[in-house]
């Protein structure tokens, strides 16, 4: 018989007693009642390892006095969860794009950089992807050419795919259709097809799909794109010589933004554009001369595009020159005095309704936070915009494509959406990139087939000025209110 | 002749400038020019006179050295005349004296390379050198190792030189002029005159220029040199310097020595600390301590049994018992828009980082928010939810992370891994495995809990938990030479059954358990390993750590490593070269040896075109071998930057991590910044590297750049997954300890470099030279292998009970006090803090009061104050 003493976690058991002629196993259930750990998890160490249930004390030479550590714990022995977590590097990888948080990018197929920042400002545009969806339904009518029909649905197919995949696309496709509907695209320089202005891409594929999309006839709404993009001017035109005076409308998928010397923001050249002279015959006079044309809204889009006229075709060297200047323009954009008078009369009591809503926002929480600084305020009443901003498209895809006055009141305030940039010093060389707002309201930034991730704040500093990226068409979409 | 007409236009001059002279200065000028003629003249009488009133002008005015004494000036034009005359005097007392005077007058007259000077004071009278002033006795110094050099060539006898250095030594001892006795007896090859010369009060400076110059000496002058430095410590009983010495060395008797030659144990209690701090396994007998009570106290601090519960004493005092969560670490709130929105799913791989990272940052404290369950929580609790979203081999390293957030407290650590033991999951038993090892990590216990629990299971069928028994072994008893280890581990090696990993890890674990020993037979069964791989194993990134176990064997110690260097050319090509680099990397690893620095930037030089790797090693070698002393640092620095404009790919991937070796938990601001800028490098490796050194670099401090760097770079990076791991990992070694804990292996003032901290911090490297297969495959635990390296940068002062106690002290940044007379300050630009303290990299301690007396002159890890008894409170 010969004590030791034991040493179980941070406690010290002393003068425990082992009779030597037994098995260790009976020293282990002395130990059991001690601690509490069951014999089988019991390890104890004694020279050269652990102590077997089976051992013999005499072989051990445990000497009195001994010191023991016993390992071992009663707890509860870990199982893994019946349901393992689900790793984002096993999804399939539809499911990883959701994870994500934005869609995938697209591959330069040789100065094709036009073309895709085109289609990812328009691939934001989710009314325009419910549309397409529904085109296939329909199929083809007599009335719109086989070019037109294959661009748009090769257009479906690529925001489909924009949509499921995380790794960048290749829009083959795509390209193969485009140039064939609108040759001008295929052009060749040196044996590599050139560069292209993006503008004029936009332009071509909005009037492609405005054509193949209001002839399906189909659905209950027959000119879905001129709901989403069309913008309704009335104009006055007036000679000054003779005082005749006339009225015309007409509808474009564009406002311009003309820039000249006077031109620091966008609304300026919104309504120096609006303004604009032109000569033709008179009839009066007999001659022809020249007569003032003043544009104002009349109807309102969902989707407001606004060109910056940047590009001018320069004789001397042949080329389409660019305009360096910067021009602002604001996230959040206000059109009310570029309408015309009878639209200002609906907008009135949506907008009323609207700052209304803010106002009183605002003064809740200036009330619940007296204390809080102004410069708080600021970015709460930011916060509640956005997140004003990311309910919208849920009720708008509820819609699917419904025109702006039959669910929704216009109210002529527009935010920024997405912003096609251009880095270089003409229109057919140099860089384009889509800067596009998602819906969870972060801003990335497509280079092609690389999405970059950028905030807000970088988004205005795409102004112009510089050599930097700067805006060359911006898309901005209605804030509306429900009726 | 020549000379004459030289001597008659200098006269010319001189008699042009008498015009200028003062009319005192006149006097004496032909007061000297009168005794010059006198001492030609032939009465013996008139001669002694003369020499005699010479001499006595001579040692007046050499008692103030500020310009060329007027005497000497004067005398300068006769020196050739009074030549001439001594040759023509027979022996004489008066010759001697005539010997003297000219000796001194050689001083400014000699030819270069004549030494006349020595020439006549060797003929002279003798007699007191220091009479002659200080400019005379240095000059003759200088004179008297040339001589001594072309004696020696000579083999000529050199016993009356012997005599004068004697004479110099005595004087320069004395004269607060320690670097030029030991310069001058260093070039005489007679170190041991020092001895006899050392007292109370020299003999600091003395040791302090011993210890620093013998960086600088070629083998086997400086292990000489600090011989000397031992043997004077030793005389005036200042054991701790000796033991620091002994340990430099590595020469276990000196260490003994220093234990039996002390009779208190409170000193002795702080021999215990010091070589805790270093690291090594130390057994002291009833010699070095009589008796068994105190024995097993002073046992107990050798086996860093209280590290662990010092570093929570000063983890409470700084307030940061706090657990931290990797998002805490990350701090994604401070990038606006670049962080993924949501991460609804879990990433595996994001998990494994984040499983790092909360291990590297709670480490130590026993607690954290993953791994660690608060008891009131529901019934398995969070630690199994957070093992198991981790993927496969991930779990090995989440389960091993507990060991790590226990570190150093074996008896709660053992307790909770516990449960481990019973999963039934293989990964998770492995981990097990692997985090008793960590636990146990520097920490040796008399139950020997890690080889009695990780024992049995080194053969089991399954190589994961195989890994995990073998690597914990490994890291539990670095250092530790044990035989019965050797004998359970090396037979694996030779085993053709087992796998390849497996015997990685096992030369490995070896090579650490037997680092620095130069074992024979393990460096053998390591050979038969690498032997024995077939054609296709050699080109596995995995097969390369079989050079490195072997190189760890004889790490720091240089020329033994030239058999088995020998051996390893006869391999197969493909793993020749890289042995050869690895093992001449290690053994001279700590060294600052320049020669092999230019030897290993030779083989950089080439430019490879057969995918050969031996060059990633090499560069790791040159910061090995170059960070021992801080100049050899600077210059490894700037060649490194050289090798990355000028080197192949294979060397710009190493370079980062070279850099990160040399600063390592020091972040130098200029690799700070060559470090982002690879950060952002096109080769996805170099950059991976780079992020990786960023982490080692500032491991740790909590550096704020770094910290900053490293976040923006998680946005840089936040699609690319291997490139996120790393700076998640980066992230947390930064915060490692939540900034308690450094990396750095040197320590007590950057003089002794703990071999297991260097062994594991180049392991961890060597792993990262093949960065995908290992870190980011299936071996990331492979970075545990850091914990090697982790030590608190902690001073705290103990009373002499081994209990904390709180005393004002002076922090600032060092400066190098050597060769400087007086009592210079040893730090500027201090600050004053109360005990504990965190010491950065570079930093230096004293005491503020005068209430206590340190037992160690060095302050760093735990110090013992004693009280002063000559301490008068000063209001009283």
């Amino acid at each position: 018989m010969i004590t030791v003493s034991v040493k179980w976690q941070k406690e010290l058991f002393q003068a425990v007693e082992i009779d030597t002629s037994q098995p260790a196993y009976v020293f282990k259930c002395q130990l059991y009642d001690l601690t509490g750990v069951p014999p089988e998890r019991q390890k104890i160490m004694v020279k050269g390892g652990l102590l077997k249930d089976d051992a013999d004390w005499s072989t051990l030479g445990v000497k009195q006095g001994q010191k023991l550590m016993m390992m071992g714990t009663a707890d509860e022995i870990i199982k893994a969860p019946e349901k393992g977590p689900v790793f984002m590097e096993d999804l399939p990888e539809e499911e990883q794009v959701v994870a994500l948080g934005h869609s995938a990018g697209l591959f330069n197929l040789g100065n094709t950089c036009y073309m895709n920042s085109t289609v990812q400002c328009l691939h934001s545009v989710p009314e325009l992807k419910s549309a397409l969806i529904q085109y296939s339904h329909s199929g083809r009518s007599n009335d719109v050419d086989q070019t037109s029909h294959m661009l748009t649905i090769a257009t479906r197919d690529l925001f489909n795919e924009l949509d499921k995949s995380v790794k960048p696309v290749a829009p083959m496709q795509f390209w193969m259709v485009l140039r064939k509907k609108y040759p001008q695209f295929g052009q060749l320089h040196n044996g590599v097809f050139m560069q292209q202005d993006a503008e004029e891409c936009w332009t071509q594929l909005l009037y492609t799909l405005s054509q193949s999309l209001s002839s399906t006839g189909s659905s209950e709404n027959p000119d879905t794109m001129k709901a989403l993009f069309g913008i309704e001017l009335v104009s006055r035109v007036h000679c000054q010589e003779s005082g005749e005076e006339s009225s015309e409308t007409e509808s474009v998928y564009s406002l311009k933004c003309h820039i000249s010397q006077e031109v620091n923001h966008l609304h300026e050249g919104l309504k120096h554009a609006l303004k604009s002279e032109l000569e033709k015959a008179s009839p009066s006079l007999g001659r022809s001369a020249i007569y003032l044309k003043e544009s104002r809204i009349n109807g309102l889009p969902r989707y407001l595009t606004v060109q910056f006229v940047r590009f001018f075709w320069k004789r001397e060297s042949n080329q389409k020159a660019k305009i360096l200047r910067k021009v602002d323009y604001p996230l959040e954009l206000d059109i009310y005095d570029l309408c015309s008078d009878d639209l200002r009369k609906k907008l009135e009591a949506p907008r009323k309704i609207l700052r209304d809503e803010e106002g009183k926002k605002l003064g809740l929480k200036a009330s619940e936070k007296s204390s809080g600084s102004k410069d708080n305020d600021v970015k709460m009443s930011d916060a509640e915009g956005s997140s004003n901003r990311s309910g919208e498209p849920s009720i708008a895809t509820s819609e699917e494509g419904v025109p702006s006055d039959s669910g929704t009141q216009m109210t002529g305030i527009y935010d920024l959406v997405a912003v096609l940039t251009h880095k270089g010093r003409s229109a057919d060389s140099g860089h384009y990139v889509a800067w596009v707002k998602q819906e969870s309201g972060k801003w990335i930034e497509f280079d092609d087939d690389n999405p970059i991730a950028q905030r807000e704040e970088d988004i205005t500093k795409l102004s112009g000025g510089g050599d930097w990226h700067m805006a060359y068409i911006c898309m901005y979409k209605a804030r509306v209110l429900p009726k | 002749m020549a000379k004459d007409s030289n001597d008659t236009k200098k006269n010319k001059k001189d008699e042009k400038r008498d015009e200028d002279l003062s009319e005192e200065d006149l006097a004496l000028k032909q007061q000297l020019e009168l005794y010059v003629e006198r001492v030609q003249d032939a009465d013996p009488n008139l001669q002694k006179v003369a020499l005699e009133s010479m001499r006595q002008e001579i040692r007046t005015s050499t008692s103030s050295m500020t310009s060329v004494p007027k005497p000497l000036k004067f005398l300068r034009p006769h020196y050739g005349t009074l030549k001439a005359f001594y040759e023509t005097m027979g022996n004489s007392e008066l010759k001697n004296y005539l010997a003297d005077i000219l000796s001194v007058l050689a001083l400014t007259m000699s030819a270069e390379g004549e030494r006349e000077s020595l020439k006549y004071r060797l003929e002279g009278s003798g007699g007191d050198i220091g009479s002659w002033g200080h400019e005379y006795v240095r000059n003759l110094a200088g004179e008297i190792s040339q001589e001594y050099a072309k004696r020696q060539s000579e083999e000529v006898p050199i016993e009356d030189l012997m005599e004068l250095v004697q004479q110099i030594v005595a004087f320069h001892m004395k004269h607060n002029a320690e670097p030029e006795a030991v310069d001058l007896l260093m070039e005489v090859e007679d170190l041991d005159l020092l001895i006899e010369h050392v007292d109370s009060t020299n003999f600091r400076r003395t040791c302090l220029y011993l210890t620093s110059s013998a960086r600088y000496l070629p083998g086997p002058d400086d292990m000489l040199v600090l011989d000397i430095a031992y043997m004077i410590y030793l005389k005036f009983e200042e054991y701790p310097n000796a033991l620091q010495i002994a340990l430099f060395l590595d020469n276990m008797q000196y260490v003994k020595q220093v234990f039996t030659s002390c009779d208190d144990q409170l000193r002795k209690k702080q021999f215990c600390y010091i070589l805790a701090r270093h690291g090594i396994t130390f057994e002291l007998d009833e010699e070095m301590a009589a008796n068994d009570d105190d024995r097993e106290a002073l046992q107990d601090i050798v086996n860093n049994t209280k590290l662990s519960e010092g570093y929570l004493t000063l983890a409470r005092d700084i307030e940061v018992m706090e657990p931290k969560s990797p998002e805490d670490i990350y701090k994604a709130h401070l990038l606006d828009g670049r962080a993924s929105a949501g991460a609804t799913v879990d990433s595996a791989r994001q998990n494994l980082a984040a499983t790092f990272v909360n291990a590297f940052v709670n480490a130590g404290f026993g607690q954290d928010k993953l791994m660690t369950v608060p008891s009131d929580n529901s019934s398995s609790g969070s630690s199994a939810n957070w093992l198991f979203k981790n993927k496969e081999h991930g779990k090995t390293s989440a389960a091993a992370s507990l060991g790590m957030i226990l570190l150093w407290d074996v008896d709660s650590g053992l307790a909770q891994m516990d449960k481990y033991f019973h999963a039934s999951d293989s990964h998770v038993n492995a981990g097990a495995l692997l985090g008793v090892g960590i636990v146990n990590c520097g920490i040796k216990n008399d139950c020997d809990p890690a080889l009695a629990l990780l024992g049995e299971y080194i053969d089991k069928e399954d190589p994961f938990i195989r890994i995990g028994a073998i690597m914990g072994l490994g890291i539990a008893y670095a250092g530790a030479q044990n035989e019965q280890l050797r004998s359970k581990l090396a037979p694996i090696l030779n085993d053709a059954k087992a796998p390849l990993d497996v015997i990685a890890f096992t030369a490995i674990s070896l090579g650490l358990i037997y680092v620095g020993s130069c074992n024979e037979e393990v460096a053998q069964a390591i050979i038969f390993a690498l032997m024995d791989r077939s054609e296709a194993e050699l080109t596995e990134p995995l097969t390369r750590l079989l050079p490195l176990g072997l190189g760890l064997l004889y790490l720091g110690k240089q020329e033994s490593v030239e058999a088995t260097a020998e051996v390893s050319k006869t391999f197969n090509e493909k793993i020749r070269k890289y042995c050869d680099m690895t093992l001449l990397s290690f053994a001279y690893a700590g060294t600052g040896n320049v020669l092999k620095v230019q030897n290993l930037l030779g083989h950089c030089s080439q430019h490879l075109d057969k995918g050969e790797t031996h060059q990633g090693p090499a560069v790791l070698g040159i910061a090995m071998v170059a960070m021992a002393e801080d100049l050899g640092l600077e210059m490894a620095i700037r060649s490194l930057e050289h090798l990355l404009q000028y080197g192949e790919q294979n060397i710009r991937r190493a370079v980062p991590l070279a850099l990160g070796l040399l600063c390592i938990s020091n972040p130098k601001v200029n690799v700070m910044d060559t470090l982002s800028r690879l950060s952002h490098d096109t080769d996805s490796d170099v950059a991976m590297a780079a992020v990786m050194s960023l982490g080692l670099i500032g491991a740790g401090t909590n550096n704020a750049r770094i910290a900053g760097m490293l976040r923006n770079l998680s946005s840089y990076y936040y699609k690319d997954a291997s490139l996120l791991f790393c700076v998640r990992i980066a992230q947390g070694l930064v915060h490692m300890g939540k900034g308690l804990l450094t990396l750095n292996p040197f320590h007590s003032e950057r003089f002794l470099l703990s071999p297991t901290a260097l062994a594991g911090i180049t392991i961890m490297l060597h792993a990262c030279l093949d960065m995908k297969t290992v870190v980011l495959g299936k071996y990331h635990y492979m970075l545990y292998f850091l914990v090697l390296a982790m030590q608190p940068r902690m001073l705290m002062t103990v009373d002499e009970n081994n209990k904390p106690l709180s005393v004002p002290v002076r922090v600032g940044q060092a400066v190098d006090v050597v060769g400087q007379a007086g009592r210079p300050k040893t730090i500027t630009g201090f600050q004053t803090h109360t005990t504990p303290v965190l010491l950065a990299a570079g930093d230096r301690a004293e005491l503020a009061t005068e209430k206590y007396i340190p037992l160690s002159p060095i302050l760093e890890g735990f110090v013992i104050l004693k009280e002063n008894p000559d301490y008068r409170e000063e209001d009283h």
